[in-house]
């Protein structure tokens, strides 16, 4: 029989077992066929890669079972690669952001892209098989006892003679006479199970081990080859298009830093773009433009928000009925979510949502206006590309309310605009152009340019407003004058409190259609409530 | 009427398989190593935290002869009753940057007992990698007795190795000012560069300095190498005024 097949026979015998074992996770069947590994392995002494993990699909290298061959049974290869693999899904790194922020962690000690990758990796293996050794029943001691070592092998494996009680065929006079007795000493006493302290942890584990590394890095320079790793490479292959977009929406929110996720984006460019991360196409994905790290920092932080939108009732010829389906996002409105094919189950991947369409007849509908954004730039306001702006983000977010009702967004961006201190974006869809213009900074005095907005509302019966600024505006009057005569829904909102905006506040209290919110801190985004229109029945309004 | 049969009848139960089924928990040895190291390190933190509370009471603390002698009393009192390590040691110094386990690091009393720890450990040889330490720690090395060898790896703050008392001090980076103030005996060796004051008062031992001296202090007794070059005793007759 051949080779490749006897392999796939014994996957398929292992596997159900493996299953159970641990708790059923949803992996598909792994199979056997090639994976990458580097020219070095082939032709040398090396085992090369044994497995290898693509968007949750295990793949088993026959050529690295078959260099096992009479060191170890096949059947105790095979079980021991997917152990360690289905660990890496089921325990570490477990998602996205938990492998990001294990290497900006490690970053932050060994200050280097390459290193930093290579502790985060050293890492995850040793925390995936120390919890496959404290669960029991795997053969992963016996894989790491037979795979041939370089010096950080045999330290580490050193380290797992002590961690797990199991001899790995290290001699402890072995690590003593090398005088790594004390790196081991110090790697020992690290929790590695627990998954609380892994920040702090990994930060320990890259002090113990820099020095090893870095000398091996030299070492390498020199031999001009490096070893790979036989429990597979770890990129960002491991993870499909959805997890990596949940990961940096969640290291965004989590980190509330540009320059930190700027960082990070910057040291994974290259795998990004891989995984069709440009700037063009839909949530930051697609190919064509270079990576902007700042824009998509806005547009995962701004994800994480959810504003509410009051819609308005359009005269319409037809009425809009469900036409087809379409995947449900999280933070996207609930009502159109079809429950039938949802399974009732509300989960970004599975729920969908009805897309309507206009069909005959005639009637108002309520629906959503296009939104024209009026963003403030100028030297008094935060640079978006320097710190986090919430101006920025506040736009971002009613960008993304009206975008995902189907509306259109025109964005005006403004610091002296009468001296040519602004930009505009027609209204447009494309979330990436918007987002880009939103981010423009231009510094300098604030003037808004009247004749700049009024083609742009001009004709629009059914647009909204929404100005973001701190209300330092040279010719505030004049603004206050034009929105008092637009009878557009318009949201204004001030960042943090001063006279002009209590000034801009006074003069517009009694406009029904104009709407005043603050922003001191990202949690005040949540309050905005795009398009509201005062109760005149309020009576606490009345009273004033 | 016969009823049915009702053995023939029931499905299997899916979770007849967990009547037999016993959770043990396995235990490995990273479990113990893991468990006893946060007692030792939960001890180490009640003592420094008794002595934060002694110190306290002095609303300012003035690095004086007085007040670093009473500090240090009673942080041997309470390192005495624990059995660590040099992991420890070097643990603690990472946990005091930790403000999340230590409220408040008080440079003074904080150098003071890691010297107290480093004094009253197992091991002759102490190596403390403080590389990646944010704060440079002062006081370190205080009273370091002869037969002990301290090894920082790292940058050391203000007061390095005072009172020395016959021990050797290795300071892998830079020293602050005042190193080896009133140091008795023993050897220091700084390989990058050391602040003013260098020696203040030092009666015997010597200070070998890898890179720059900015400044010598007040020197009664003892040597000071710049370089392989001996600038105490020598034509240094102003302190502060070598550079």
């Amino acid at each position: 029989m051949e080779e490749k097949e006897r392999f796939k026979e014994i996957l398929e015998e292992v596997w159900p077992r493996l299953k159970k074992k641990h708790l059923f996770p949803e992996l598909p069947m792994p199979k056997i066929g090639k994976v990458k590994e580097s020219l070095d392995a082939e032709a040398e002494e090396e085992e090369g890669v044994g497995l290898e993990m693509k968007e949750k699909q295990i793949t088993l290298n026959p050529a690295f079972l078959s260099r096992m061959k009479g060191k170890m049974a096949e059947e105790k290869v095979i079980e021991a690669l997917l152990d360690h693999g289905i660990a890496h899904y089921t325990f570490c790194p477990w998602d996205f952001h938990t492998h990001l922020m294990l290497y900006a962690e490690a970053k932050k000690v060994v200050n280097d892209k390459e290193l930093a990758k290579e502790v985060a990796n050293r890492f995850i293996d040793l925390i995936v098989d120390t919890h496959c050794v404290k669960k029991g029943f795997t053969e992963i001691p016996q894989l790491h006892k037979v795979l041939k070592k370089g010096k950080i092998e045999e330290i580490i494996a050193s380290l797992c003679q002590r961690i797990w009680g199991v001899d790995l065929g290290i001699p402890p006079s072995r690590i003593a006479g090398s005088g790594y007795e004390d790196v081991v000493r110090r790697l020992a006493r690290i929790p590695y199970l627990d998954r609380s302290r892994w920040p702090v942890s990994i930060q320990k584990f890259a002090r113990t081990i820099k020095h090893l590394l870095v000398s091996e890095e030299e070492r390498q320079k020199h031999k001009g080859k490096g070893r790979s790793n036989p429990q597979g490479e770890h990129d960002l292959n491991h993870y499909s298009s959805e997890e990596i977009d949940q990961g940096l929406r969640d290291y965004a929110q989590k980190t509330m830093a540009l320059s930190e996720f700027r960082e990070i984006v910057g040291d994974f460019s290259e795998e990004l773009k891989e995984a069709g991360y440009g700037i063009e196409g839909g949530m930051g994905r697609g190919s064509g433009h270079p990576i902007d790290a700042d824009i998509l920092f806005y547009m995962k932080l701004a994800e994480n928000y959810s504003i509410p939108l009051k819609k308005v009732t359009i005269e319409k010829r037809g009425s809009l009925h469900p036409h087809s389906h379409c995947p449900w996002e999280v933070s996207a409105p609930y009502q159109d979510v079809d429950i039938w094919t949802s399974f009732g189950k509300i989960m970004p991947g599975i729920t969908q949502t009805w897309k309507k369409r206009e069909g005959e007849g005639r009637g108002k509908v309520e629906a959503t206006p296009d939104c024209l954004i009026a963003i403030d730039s100028s030297g008094s306001m935060i640079n978006p590309r320097k710190n986090l702006s919430y101006a920025v983000l506040g736009a971002a977010c009613a960008a993304n309310a009206y975008l995902r009702n189907h509306s259109k967004v025109g964005v005006y961006n403004f610091s002296d605009a009468p001296m040519g201190g602004k930009d505009i974006l027609d209204y447009t869809d494309r979330k990436e152009d918007i987002y880009r213009i939103l981010c423009k900074y231009f510094g300098g005095g604030t003037a808004l340019d009247l004749d700049d907005l009024t083609p742009l509302i001009k004709g629009k019966k059914n647009l909204d407003l929404f100005i973001i600024t701190d209300m330092k505006i040279t010719n505030l009057e004049a603004l206050i004058s034009f929105l008092a005569q637009t009878p557009n829904r318009t949201t204004a909102v001030h960042i943090g409190e001063n006279p002009y905006a209590a000034r801009f506040e006074k003069a517009v209290q009694k406009n029904k259609n104009i709407n005043i919110f603050t922003v001191k801190k990202k949690e005040d985004i949540p309050h905005i409530v795009l398009g509201k229109i005062k109760d005149y029945f309020n009576p606490t309004l009345q009273k004033r | 009427m016969n009823a049915p049969n009702r053995n023939s009848m029931s499905i299997p139960n899916p979770f007849e398989e967990f009547k037999t089924f016993s959770f043990k928990k396995k235990e490995i040895p990273l479990d113990h190593i893991v468990q006893s190291s946060e007692e030792v390190m939960d001890q180490i933190r009640l003592g420094y935290e008794k002595l934060l509370e002694e110190e306290a009471k002095e609303l300012v603390w003035m690095v004086q002869y007085n007040t670093i002698i009473k500090a240090y009393e009673v942080a041997e009192k309470y390192v005495k009753e624990i059995d660590y390590s040099v992991e420890d040691i070097e643990d603690f110094c990472f946990a005091l940057e930790n403000t999340q386990k230590i409220p408040y690091l008080i440079p003074g009393p904080a150098g003071v007992y890691l010297s107290a720890l480093c004094n009253y450990a197992k091991e002759e040889e102490i190596l403390l990698r403080l590389s990646e330490l944010k704060t440079e720690i002062n006081l370190i090395g205080f009273r370091l007795p002869k037969g002990k060898r301290l090894v920082i790896d790292g940058d050391t703050g203000d007061f390095t190795g005072i009172g020395l008392e016959g021990g050797e001090l290795v300071v892998e980076g830079n020293a602050k000012n005042w190193t080896g103030a009133g140091m008795r005996s023993g050897k220091i060796l700084v390989k990058k560069n050391i602040g003013l004051h260098t020696g203040e008062w030092m009666m015997g031992g010597e200070i070998y300095v890898g890179g720059r001296v900015r400044g010598l202090g007040n020197i009664v007794e003892g040597k000071v190498y710049e370089r392989d070059k001996m600038i105490y005793p020598g034509k240094v007759r102003y302190p502060n005024l070598y550079y």
